[in-house]
């Protein structure tokens, strides 16, 4: 990949005959003297003078090259990777910031629960992001988007197969506490439009961590169905289920307005496939975590941007130090006799 | 002692012509210098008839003594001005050129001959030039224009051109330059002064002969070439340097020597109690 190498500014290159300058420069600092002829031949000199002048013409010319800026050219690389491309939907709202039921409350009594829920158990939205943060680990091949939500959509990560970044996004909703608004509608739909004029080069999964639901209106249902059948998205809902909080699966008309279970009804009238999972506690997040991974697990071909590299930074340096080098080499300089 | 800056020249053989002057001449007149008795009726003077010979005479004339006057000589002074004249400091070569000109000119004065002066280095120059004359400031005025002469050019085919009406007389030349890179040119210029007596004045400076004192890097650019040298002084090298040096002096003087010529190595200060011994030594 070394071996091509473009130049930002190659317009400076044309002042490459700069260098020839110490190699032809004749009245420099050198003394004068009646007749050199006369004086004694000197090899160890010449061979000393010539390199010092060569070392001036490396560094002007190391200065030229650095100022046209070389480095080795922004490329696309083709890469198959194995799995999908999951875009993380990560519930930012206050809710997120309660706790998740302990380890042991289904021993406990029913009077206890309600204050223990408060002070025990993981914080919501600490205890996804470390699960899915394990989950990108365990997945190297897939590629991800991490984007937070609350009233709107935060695009955090573009789609990458670079870890760290996506870990580093998903640290990211951890900084400071979460909005108090939640709308899964307009996340969702602004969601699909980041699979937009991207090829189809592997199965896609949009990753839904929340613990709450919304009522949608016509509108958005009608632009979130047509998101899902044209990007052909797979929705995963992992529902963090709160202490008193409604069941998605509960029966009947007239809990078609709990929010929850009304989202959790309008997802399953969508083209494609859907399911949902209810966490009650860290376990059940890390049981349904788990799921997804062995679910999605599809070769996919991708293109990969890599950035411009700048090297001028190295001819810099090497300036600078011939440069130095050549004022070191002054401290043996005799000052000419006249 | 402090070096005087006056010296005297003499010239070693005697001088051709009628103008009365300080030197031996080959005129016969008033003076001191006997050479032959002649009869009263071929000189009439009877100021220098000689009673004693004219007594010891079998023929019984009247014997007159005739003698040599003694006889002025032109002098003159050609001075190198190019670049590598400029070498040199505080003082430049061609200020120590002035020191000796401004000297002639006093010397000159006093033994009363006419000096005439020039410089020249490519082309020989007439704003550089005073034509002979006893007048006595006026080598002092071109001492001073020496001073103040720039020295740029480089070359000295102005020689030939300078020394051109000295050509086949008899005179004293002075050829003050530091002859560096002289050739058949030199010899060129030595033919047309064929009975003149030449003496080169062999401008170096103490710093172009002697090396510096510390050792490390020197980078020297030719006064008039403008090649570069760069030399890594050392010990060993610096002796090379003052053999080298020596190396010169020893061809300059045998390739003057092979025209019985004796040049004189000028350096700072100029000394001229020296020049004159020069003369002096040089019968």
């Amino acid at each position: 990949m070394s071996v091509d190498i473009d130049f930002l500014r190659p317009a400076m290159l044309a002042l490459m005959p700069l260098a020839v300058l110490p190699l032809i420069a004749r009245a420099t600092e050198a003394g004068g003297y009646p007749d050199v002829g006369w004086l004694p031949a000197d090899p160890l000199g010449r061979g000393i003078g010539l390199a010092l002048r060569a070392m001036a013409a490396l560094a002007i010319a190391a200065l030229v090259i650095a100022l046209a800026a070389p480095g080795r050219p922004r490329t696309v690389e083709l890469r198959t990777g194995r799995g999908a491309e999951v875009l993380l939907l990560i519930d930012r709202s206050r809710s997120m910031d309660e706790r998740m039921l302990p380890n042991d409350w289904r021993r406990l009594g029913p009077f206890e629960i309600r204050h223990q829920t408060r002070s025990r158990g993981r914080v919501k939205s600490q205890a996804a992001r470390e699960l899915l943060g394990e989950f990108v680990a365990r997945r190297p091949d897939d590629r991800f988007a991490v984007s937070f939500f609350s009233a709107s959509t935060l695009h955090v990560v573009p789609f990458t197969d670079h870890d760290e970044v996506v870990q580093a996004g998903i640290a990211a909703g951890g900084v400071h506490r979460g909005l108090s608004e939640t709308d899964v509608g307009r996340a969702l739909v602004s969601s699909l439009a980041r699979f937009e004029k991207r090829a189809y080069t592997g199965s896609r999964i949009i990753l839904l961590v929340s613990d709450g639901g919304a009522r949608l209106d016509r509108d958005t249902q009608m632009a979130i169905r047509a998101g899902f059948e044209r990007q052909r998205v797979t929705l995963y809902w992992i529902y963090l289920k709160g202490f008193g909080r409604p069941d998605l699966e509960q029966a009947g008309e007239a809990s078609a307005a709990i929010p929850e279970v009304a989202l959790h009804r309008f997802f399953q009238t969508l083209p494609t496939p859907y399911r949902a999972y209810q966490a009650e506690s860290p376990e059940d997040l890390a049981a349904a975590v788990a799921d997804v991974g062995r679910e999605q697990n599809h070769p996919l071909d991708f293109e990969e941007r890599i950035p411009r590299s700048d090297h001028s930074r190295r001819f810099v340096a090497a300036a600078l130090l011939l440069v130095a080098s050549l004022l070191v080499a002054r401290r043996w300089e005799l000052r000419g006799t006249s | 002692m402090k070096a005087s800056g006056d010296f005297h020249y003499r010239i070693g053989s005697r001088i051709g012509g009628w103008r009365p002057g300080a030197h031996a001449g080959l005129a016969r007149g008033a003076g001191d210098d006997f050479v032959v008795h002649a009869s009263l009726f071929e000189r009439p003077d009877p100021r220098r008839v000689d009673l004693r010979a004219s007594l010891r005479d079998p023929r019984g004339d009247w014997l007159v003594r005739v003698a040599r006057q003694r006889s002025q000589v032109a002098v003159a002074a050609a001075v190198d001005v190019s670049a590598s004249m400029n070498f040199g400091t505080p003082a430049r070569k061609l200020d120590l050129a002035a020191d000796f000109v401004a000297a002639l000119g006093r010397a000159s004065f006093a033994a009363g001959d006419p000096l005439s002066l020039c410089a020249f280095d490519r082309c020989c120059h007439d704003d550089l030039r005073t034509p002979p004359t006893r007048q006595p400031g006026l080598a002092e005025l071109f001492a001073s224009r020496l001073r103040s002469t720039p020295c740029r050019s480089s070359g000295h085919d102005g020689l030939i051109d300078a020394l051109m009406p000295l050509a086949g007389r008899q005179a004293l030349v002075f050829l003050v330059s530091d002859f560096h890179g002289y050739g058949s040119d030199l010899d060129a210029a030595l033919d047309l002064l064929v009975r003149a007596r030449v003496t080169p004045i062999v401008v170096w400076s103490p710093d172009e002969i002697e090396p510096p004192d510390q050792d490390g890097l020197l980078r020297l650019r030719d006064l008039e070439s403008g090649r570069l040298r760069d030399l890594w002084l050392r010990p060993r090298l610096r002796s090379r340097w003052r053999a080298a040096v020596a190396e010169r002096r020893r061809t300059l003087q045998a390739r003057f020597l092979a025209r019985g010529i004796r040049p004189f190595f000028l350096t700072a200060p100029f000394d001229g109690d020296a020049l004159t011994r020069h003369f002096l030594e040089g019968e």
